[in-house]
């Protein structure tokens, strides 16, 4: 599969390849001429059967080097943030720890590098050449390594939309309502989102966002925040709030339900057939294509069309970063290179997960759910792809943007002019210090 | 005879002061775990620490405007307040009635008060799980429920609907914590002298008169520790509004310890955290200080 360049947002010229290029190389016989080593690697998320970090990953890597142990720590999300926090500030940092692109989250790369704690990996085989790192390169240095990118898009079941006389996957944002109504008519519930948990109101507003903001001026999130463009400004995020609104107002996402529906509580409706379509990530494709109540069912995977033609909202995976006061950095390298070469062993097994994208190296176009992401991957080649809204933003925004918002769907007097300023403020209040 | 000369410092024999040398351990433990990490707190709320980078500026009293001026003390505390009403009223109410209830000599009582104080075995992740799908529109235990004796069951959201949400998980913690209440009520109530209130009876009480006049003034000391320790439960209430709603619908739940959480790991404005924490915290002393004179006061009148 092509090496596909992703992402058209550039922050201010600091994140130019050129340091990649004339780096120098790392010792690429550092594990080799140590003695028995342990490394250590800190992650988040929850561990499961035969678990690829804890488990697979551990023992491939005792398997290529006998001398290195790597002991594999893996936190749910909010522990995992404080534990990095704490041990970031004793100097007790792992050697590796896993890192969102740009400022997302709590273990942002651009934060963590910003306060010095994250290694260049400019020096590392497996980023050489490659043009698609804009979003983990900071001032000029790669400091997250990944090999993978995250969806957003709307999951349908394919039964429902025959059963609705729905032929085709829609391609503009009038045929999608279309097909929102043609649903609701033959009695079934055209989409369900579990917006109790706030977070997910995003799924849906930043495919919207791919493609009505970022077509239009894709430096829109550089220039919030030199301020020469605002949330507030026309055509833009109230453009945006205002198309979403459009599913509450219509029924077609049923907010008296969904207000008091948990995100896997949607995810259960939807596999067992209670409703037609939810918005949701490739990360969740493995619950999403279970069996439920439905039975089996054929799934499908489009992103909301637009009001001028179809983008997706998919942006750089969460990857992994060498501590910067690690005693063992080249020695990470080795074991990063060896991991993201695409084709090691570890890296088949990685990919044989199922809970990445890749985006080169063998079997990439074999991976499990592979055709339902395909006409995203496609639309990524045609340069039609956006990074996710948030990713560019201080942590905290997206948050007032998803309150604001389920006020307003919530019957709480709240408008479409109220976010877009609760947003700019807040933005603007995180930006400050 | 001379006078008797008059001994300066300690002169206890049991209590000599090298006895003082044994309370360093638990007293450098209490410094270093508890009065230094408080102090580390308002250093930082006068900084603008993010909880990462340690390259931070001081700036003053910004955060402590900042906080009373963007509208997330007054909604929390609002927020606190009611929940905490709410769960110290009915907690209580609940707690003594059924210790009452299981005070009588009724048959298998050990069962039921096993039974009462079977939720408060659970951890606040497990009970706030399993209430999400009580709660759950249409398909959770209420909403089944409904359905079967004829109502519109998908119709029932109290998680989802502002005006029920934060009463939703009252209710929760209130389920959970009135076992808790009750045994201490019921430890209460088996201090209370048999006789007296065998007295009462012969001067002709009602039941009611023995619980108004003998049993509660009796207890007081026991309504006043289980007043305290609900209403200090109720101020710093976190578990539900994070597990069950994430402070939501909209800012509906958002408690003043939740919003010190969000400030703190969601905006990584940890100074602007400290500052909230510092509030919160002075608030609760003093919300816990008037309780505690003013039950004290009534118990002495009763």
């Amino acid at each position: 599969m092509k090496k596909q360049v992703l992402f058209s947002l550039a922050l201010a010229g600091a994140m130019t390849m050129s340091t990649a290029v004339t780096a120098m190389a790392y010792d690429h016989e550092a594990i080799e001429n140590s003695g028995d080593i342990t490394i250590t690697m800190m992650v988040s998320g929850t561990a499961y059967e035969n678990d690829f970090e804890t488990e697979q990953l551990p023992a491939l890597i005792k398997e290529k080097w006998p001398n290195v142990t790597l002991e594999v720590t893996k936190l749910p999300d909010d522990n995992y943030y404080t534990s990095l926090k704490t041990k970031l500030a004793s100097g007790e940092c792992p050697d590796l720890i896993l890192t969102q692109p740009m400022y997302a989250g709590q273990n942002s790369c651009y934060a963590l590098a910003e306060a010095g704690y994250l290694a260049s990996l400019n020096d590392l085989d497996t980023v050489a050449g490659r043009q698609d790192l804009n979003s983990v390169t900071y001032d000029g240095d790669v400091v997250t390594s990944t090999s993978g990118v995250s969806i957003l898009g709307t999951y349908y079941n394919k039964d429902l939309f025959a059963q609705a006389g729905i032929e085709s996957e829609p391609q503009t944002w009038d045929e999608f309502l279309e097909d929102c109504q043609k649903l609701q008519d033959a009695g079934i519930q055209p989409i369900v989102m579990g917006d109790k948990d706030q977070y997910v109101l995003q799924f849906g507003l930043y495919q919207i966002a791919a493609n009505e903001i970022y077509p239009k001026n894709p430096d829109f999130d550089v220039q919030l925040r030199s301020g020469e463009t605002h949330f507030t400004d026309e055509g833009t995020w109230d453009k945006v709030l205002e198309m979403y609104k459009t599913l509450y107002d219509n029924k077609y996402i049923d907010a008296s339900k969904s207000l008091g529906y948990g995100a896997s509580q949607a995810i259960t409706d939807f596999i067992d057939g209670k409703a037609a379509m939810t918005f949701d990530g490739s990360f969740n494709a493995a619950a999403l294509t279970a069996e439920g109540a439905a039975g089996p069912f054929e799934r499908g995977y489009f992103p909301i069309p637009g009001t001028e033609g179809v983008y997706t909202a998919t942006c750089l995976s969460a990857g992994y970063s060498i501590y910067s006061g690690s005693e063992y950095i080249d020695q990470c390298k080795e074991i990063l290179d060896y991991w993201q070469d695409g084709s090691s062993p570890v890296w088949q097994a990685h990919l044989g997960t199922g809970r990445i994208i890749a985006t080169y190296g063998e079997g990439a176009d074999t991976a499990p759910n592979y055709e339902l992401f395909k006409p995203f991957i496609d639309l990524l080649n045609e340069g039609k792809g956006f990074y996710w809204c948030n990713q560019a933003w201080p942590a905290g925004t997206e948050t007032e943007m998803e309150v604001l918002f389920s006020e307003m769907v919530g019957g709480q007097g709240t408008e479409v002019e109220d976010i877009v300023e609760g947003m700019q403020e807040k933005f603007e209040d995180l930006l400050e210090d | 005879m001379q006078p008797k000369k008059k001994r300066k410092g300690n002169t206890s024999l049991i209590f000599t002061n090298k006895m003082y040398v044994f309370l360093i351990p638990a007293l450098a433990m209490f410094l270093v775990f508890w009065i230094y990490p408080v102090l580390q707190l308002f250093y930082y709320s006068i900084t603008n620490f993010n909880g990462i980078n340690y390259d931070y500026e001081f700036v003053g009293l910004k955060n402590y405007a900042k906080v009373l001026s963007n509208g997330t003390l007054s909604n929390s505390l609002k927020n606190t307040m009611i929940y905490a009403v709410f769960t110290v009223v009915l907690s209580n109410v609940i707690g003594m009635a059924v210790a009452m209830a299981l005070n009588t000599r009724i048959r298998f009582k050990g069962l039921f008060r096993t039974c009462a104080y079977f939720p408060a075995l659970f951890s606040a992740i497990v009970v706030g799980f399993i209430w999400s799908y009580v709660y759950m529109p249409g398909a959770g235990m209420i909403g089944n429920l409904l359905t079967l004796i004829g109502l519109d069951g998908s119709a029932f959201n109290p998680l989802g609907n502002y005006k029920t949400a934060l009463y939703a998980i009252a209710i929760v913690e209130i389920w959970k914590g009135f076992g808790t209440t009750m045994i201490i009520y019921l430890a209460g109530l088996q201090t209370v002298d048999e006789s007296l209130l065998e007295a009462g009876r012969i001067d002709g009480c009602t039941e009611w008169q023995l619980i108004r006049k003998i049993k509660l003034p009796l207890i007081s000391a026991t309504v006043t520790i289980n007043v305290i320790l609900s209403v200090i439960a109720g101020l710093k209430a976190f578990d539900y509004s994070f597990i069950m709603t994430n402070g939501g619908p909209g800012k509906s739940t958002k408690t003043l310890m939740f919003q010190v959480y969000e400030t703190a790991f969601t905006d990584m404005k940890m100074g602007r955290a400290s500052a909230f924490s510092v509030m919160a915290f002075a608030f609760i002393i003093i919300i816990t200080v008037l309780m505690l004179f003013y039950l004290n006061k009534r118990e002495v009148e009763l």
